[in-house]
């Protein structure tokens, strides 16, 4: 479903046809649940705030000029109500410590990524996501699993292009930082 | 995207995205039904009278024109003066009333004795039509109610 059905279907709504909206909530509820548990963490406060999400986005719709993506709108409203709940619960991001791993070291760790088995590639890669702080597992959301370009999370976090592209670079290296010792771990553990 | 991120997005690729409940859409969707049920009440904010208020403005100024002209106007003119139900009961009024305040009264009474029926037709034809509007409107926004 593309960004036209996304018209579509707001154009039906907003004509009064509230069932319509039911669409696009099928559509984005993982993605908008998935932020939202990056995010805050646990899945009943996420499940809730994703909710809270799509009846924000109805009561809203007026407002959607159709100047970006729905999915970029939506997830915008997503993020912005994930960092006032933090702000009311007075939680900070964690920070992210300088990874010293080269662009070689990244190529190797690929390499040997994908020479484990299927299931704990997905288990590892989890695993090493979660141990991002909140924002850039987000942001690696984002770009990397949605497809999202830098100008629309821009848009959706709205930090600056060159800070994104900085926090993703930092982000990747990280992850395969962590996958190397969760994977050299597992050698250990097998020796 | 260079190589480096090409990698790295097929490994993203592989990774399960986490699923809400299974009745989320059912959930969200009873929220928004009982969101648009009270979305839809605001209609009454574009609350279009059956009678403008430009009408009932030139009602109320034909009104009182209508009963300045008979004010004005000499009393004798008025067929109703010595009958009807005003000088009926201001006649009996001011029999209980004391000389000063019976002189107020008759005064006041006498006024009212000179409009003509006709004023007090077209007074109650103005509030029949106020009712009709009342309701006419009410039918109009939320016929359920009627």
């Amino acid at each position: 479903m593309k960004q036209a059905d996304d018209i579509y279907y707001i154009e039906a709504v907003r004509n009064g046809n509230v069932a319509a909206f039911s669409h696009l909530v099928e559509k984005y509820q993982k993605l908008v649940y998935t932020l939202a548990l990056k995010l805050l963490k646990r899945p009943e406060d996420a499940e809730e705030l994703a909710q809270d999400t799509f009846v924000k986005a109805f009561q809203k719709l007026s407002t959607y000029e159709g100047k970006s993506k729905f999915s970029t709108w939506l997830y915008r409203i997503t993020y912005n109500a994930c960092i006032s709940e933090l702000r009311k619960r007075r939680i900070d991001f964690k920070s992210l410590e300088d990874q010293r791993f080269t662009d070689q070291d990244e190529m190797k760790m690929y390499d040997y990524y994908t020479e484990t088995k299927k299931e704990d590639q997905e288990k590892y890669l989890n695993l090493a996501l979660e141990k991002l702080p909140e924002d850039d597992q987000v942001l690696v959301t984002l770009y990397y699993y949605e497809n999202q370009s830098m100008d629309d999370i821009s848009v959706i976090t709205d930090l600056t292009v060159s800070n994104i592209k900085v926090k993703i670079h930092r982000a990747r290296k990280k992850m395969y930082g962590l996958l190397h010792e969760m994977l050299n771990e597992e050698i250990y553990s097998l020796l | 995207m260079n190589k480096l991120d090409k990698q790295f997005e097929q490994m993203m690729k592989g990774i399960r995205i986490d699923s809400p409940s299974s009745d989320f859409t059912l959930k969200v969707m009873s929220r928004i039904q009982a969101e648009a049920a009270v979305q839809k009440r605001p209609i009454l904010a574009d609350y279009q009278p059956v009678i403008s208020k430009k009408t009932w403005i030139i009602m109320l100024v034909v009104f009182v024109l209508l009963l300045i002209y008979i004010t004005v106007s000499s009393p004798e003119a008025a067929p109703a003066t010595n009958s009807g139900l005003w000088s009926t009961l201001s006649g009996k009024l001011s029999a209980l009333q004391t000389p000063e305040v019976s002189k107020i009264w008759k005064a006041g009474t006498g006024l009212l004795t000179s409009i003509p029926p006709v004023a007090f037709l077209i007074l109650t034809a103005s509030l029949a039509l106020w009712t009709l509007d009342s309701f006419l409107t009410r039918f109009k926004h939320n016929p359920s109610e009627i």
